[in-house]
């Protein structure tokens, strides 16, 4: 049976895990470590995705993709916030989805995301030793639907059909309350990189049913190491001019050394930053744990106000919470352990990695998928209210936040001319009363009515939330009974056809990848080989008789040939040819050696 | 069909013919039946037709029904077993949705019944109008001025206006039960709670107005 994946698609970092009869194991490279940073580099047509990615970052700031999450299912409008955080170019590609520049070429958010994801994958199949085609990804469980959809796309695009958006809070949950047998109300915190989430759940009998999830898309990690940016960009203003400006590979500088900072204040009261600006400018700064705190405490403050929304949607107060489950790294700093330790009025629970809990509850959901857990089950809620744009610019909800998933409501619509075959709808999603202030989904267009006088036809429309989620309209003339067609424009996404192109595009791309890795190899290898060659004829070239010396030099300069060409299978034969015609030499060489160093000495030191 | 009649659990299931406990799904092979998606709220969830409704057995009956519709609990099945797990499904969580609160209940039983939409009647009780515009009023004053402590007052108030309603209401629905037991009509009685329960909407109207943020934010 094959294996389904469970896959943190984080902002800062990704990792998988999958369902074994012990329980869910995280993936592991040969070095122990779990996490892929989610970064992805651009550089000599090569493209990397993780720590190597990463460590490029500030030499290559404008062609390195770091928190690409920020952008997912969203216009370039919507980030405008979040493009300070962002040292590379991000521009409004098709529709005004926001992309990112490099080198000229627009890249989306999916094909990006598609990159981490194929790489997560590739570790997770060396792991277990067979091919890998479905996963279980997690979002965060604000994620509105153009969000789900974009990481849904992401994963076909790497290759992998999607079975299952899971929320990252319930993933949490599942896996603390995996083998535990009481009843329990329980609070998940999640501060991640880009996003926060607070959900409630109950869990008993083995079924984990949400009440309540409230949370922000963008306050996280990537916000409090703003905090410390400001704080160093501020000093050195001050110090060495109100104009300092800083290029992209600084400010990628300052960002790694704010996070390590950041990072160092969780376990110690001071950390030590040293920025070179260079023409003898630099900074020394130890920033200490309470600066943090006072600069982090309104972001805390924030996340707070979600867990008092959270607690009231469920219907209930701070004392009924049995636990409160600390998710993602953030949840390391002292101060957020110690607020939400305040605001539930209980120690929060830390003892499972907050960096892993998350991959290991999206592995015991594919677990549940693939039909192996049959006593567990998740009911979700879907976050946010959805509904339609009503006459006026009014946004007319019709299902509300907080509902169990699947869910559905229907909706009669009619036509305003005689004749007219089809009907628009805008779907919106958000809690505001007016259309413009709420996330515009797209617009749906229902085909195929028959031609009728105004007025007359009865298009009954279900919008159905399934369990990732996401929504699905089907629409149906009650008149005639027949099935409309529903055409539908993403406000922020990519249509089925444009991620089909790029699957294919990536399929082609990953082959390519492939022969120009194994090319690199061979190329680094084969220089090996010459060099050894050179070496050993500088010492016993004399000896080879005529023909040897021939049939080696021929040898060397077909390999050489070889080298510069695109071929890796003639490139790996030239090799071994070369190697072959070099094996006199070598064994004249090792005899030498083994000459020298026995006539210098006596038998007995032999 | 008389109005009490609920709709009709199969005896058997069709796929392995062992005795079928709940309308939704076999507990045994967990077949899904297809009419569960066109079926009431009430049996959907094996509960009887009535208002009176315990909020412990409730959440019991829609969690283990819950349990074999799930999409999830049926993804390894054909294609239409998961299509109809998802609609099922969403019906399911639909009727838990509106049985859990006492006012949609009430209105969905109330349809149930035969009775009035609050379309097709507005009436609210005598005398309730005045109270209500004059409530209306203070709590306006209340916000205008700030008086949290005044706003306080009138949502307790309403509270206990809203809860005397739903009381009145289930009393309603008590005396329903035996008319119809008694083979008398009980329109009157409908229409009555038809009353009430727009009473209670205006009411909830009032109440989202006490602890309503002002609108500039």
């Amino acid at each position: 049976m094959s294996l389904i994946l469970g896959i943190d698609l984080g902002t800062t970092n990704s990792l998988a895990a999958y369902m074994t009869p012990a329980g869910p194991v995280v993936v592991r490279d040969a070095s122990g470590n779990a996490l892929v940073p989610s970064v992805v580099a651009f550089g000599d047509g090569v493209v990397t995705v993780g720590a190597a990615a990463r460590a490029h970052a500030v030499e290559n700031p404008l062609a390195t993709v770091y928190s690409v999450k920020r952008l997912m299912g969203k216009g370039l409008a919507d980030v405008e916030g979040d493009l300070k955080y962002l040292a590379y170019p991000v521009v409004a590609g098709r529709g005004g989805m926001a992309c990112v520049n490099i080198a000229g070429k627009e890249i989306t958010p999916q094909e990006l995301s598609a990159a981490i994801l194929r790489e997560v994958k590739n570790r997770a199949e060396a792991a277990v030793g067979q091919e890998i085609r479905q996963a279980v990804i997690t979002v965060p469980a604000y994620f509105d639907d153009s969000q789900r959809q974009a990481t849904r796309d992401a994963g076909r695009i790497a290759g992998l059909e999607v079975r299952r958006i899971v929320n990252e809070p319930t993933a949490a949950a599942l896996a603390y309350g995996l083998g535990r047998k009481d009843d329990a109300t329980i609070a998940v915190y999640d501060l991640g990189g880009g996003t926060f989430d607070i959900s409630v759940l109950r869990v008993s009998g083995g079924v984990f049913q949400v009440l309540a999830t409230d949370g922000d898309t963008h306050l996280g990690g990537d916000d409090l190491d703003m905090e410390l940016i400001e704080l160093i960009t501020s000093e050195i203003r001050e110090r060495f001019g109100r104009d300092m400006t800083f290029p992209p590979s600084t400010r990628q500088a300052m960002r790694n050394f704010a996070e390590a900072a950041k990072i160092r204040l969780s376990s110690q009261e001071q950390a030590r930053i040293e920025i070179d600006l260079g023409a003898e400018r630099r900074l020394e700064r130890t920033i200490t744990r309470e600066e943090f705190e006072a600069r982090a405490t309104k972001w805390i403050d924030h996340t707070i106000e979600h867990c008092r929304a959270a607690l009231a949607g469920a219907g209930l107060t701070a004392d009924r919470i049995d636990q409160v489950v600390m998710v993602g790294g953030c949840t390391r700093i002292p101060l957020v352990r110690r607020r939400v330790g305040e605001f539930f009025g209980r120690v929060p629970y830390t003892a499972i990695n907050p960096d892993e809990v998350v991959a290991m509850g999206a592995a015991v959901q594919a677990g549940i998928l693939a039909g192996v857990q049959r006593d567990t089950l998740l009911l979700d809620v879907i976050p946010l209210s959805l509904g339609i744009e009503t006459l006026g610019g009014a946004m007319g909800k019709l299902i509300m936040r907080n509902s169990t998933v699947p869910c559905q409501a229907s909706e009669t619509f009619t036509t305003y001319a005689d004749g007219q075959t089809s009907v628009d709808i805008h779907v919106l999603q958000g809690e505001r009363e007016l259309a413009r202030d709420c996330r515009s989904l797209g617009r749906f267009q229902l085909r195929g009515i028959p031609p009728m006088p105004a007025g007359a036809p009865r298009i009954s429309v279900t919008f159905l939330i399934d369990a990732n989620g996401i929504l699905n309209v089907s629409a149906r003339e009650l008149r005639s009974g027949r099935e409309a067609g529903v055409q539908i424009t993403p406000a922020h996404g990519l249509t089925s056809a444009e991620v089909d192109a790029m699957v294919k595009e990536s399929y082609t791309h990953a082959i390519a990848d492939l022969t120009e890795h194994r090319l690199i190899d061979l190329r680094n290898e084969a220089g090996r080989i010459l060099t050894a060659i050179d070496k050993s004829l500088a010492g016993a070239g004399a000896a080879l008789s005529g023909p040897q010396r021939e049939a080696l030099d021929k040898a060397v300069a077909a390999l050489k040939a070889r080298m510069a060409g695109d071929d890796p299978d003639a490139l790996y034969a030239a090799m071994k040819a070369a190697n072959e015609a070099a094996m006199p030499l070598t064994q004249m060489q090792m005899d030498q050696v083994l000459q020298k160093t026995v006539m210098g000495r006596k038998i007995d030191e032999v | 069909m008389s109005e009490l009649e609920k709709t009709a659990v199969p005896s058997k299931c069709s796929r392995c013919d062992k005795p079928m406990a709940e309308i939704s799904v076999c507990d045994y092979c967990h077949w899904l039946n297809p009419a569960a998606a066109g079926a009431d709220y009430f049996a959907l969830l094996g509960l009887p037709r009535q208002f009176d409704l315990d909020e412990e057995v409730l959440r019991g009956k829609f969690l283990s029904v819950s349990r074999y519709t799930h999409p999830d609990f049926h993804a390894t099945d054909n294609p239409q077993a998961q299509e109809m797990a998802l609609r099922v499904s969403a019906a399911i969580n639909d009727a838990y949705r509106t049985l859990r609160d006492p006012a949609s209940r009430a209105a969905y039983l109330l349809e149930l019944l035969g009775g009035k939409s609050s379309a097709e009647d507005k009436s609210i009780p005598d005398g309730f109008l005045a109270t209500m515009m004059m409530m209306q009023e203070e709590i306006a004053d209340a916000r205008t001025t700030g008086d949290q402590a005044e706003l306080d007052r009138l949502r307790g108030v309403l509270v206990t206006q809203h809860d005397g309603l739903m009381r009145r209401i289930a009393g309603l629905f008590g005396e329903y039960q035996e008319a119809v037991a008694c083979q008398a009509i009980g329109t009157d009685l409908l229409n009555e709670i038809r009353k009430q329960l727009n009473a209670v909407s205006y009411v909830k109207k009032l109440l989202s107005q006490t602890t309503a943020q002002p609108t500039a934010g």
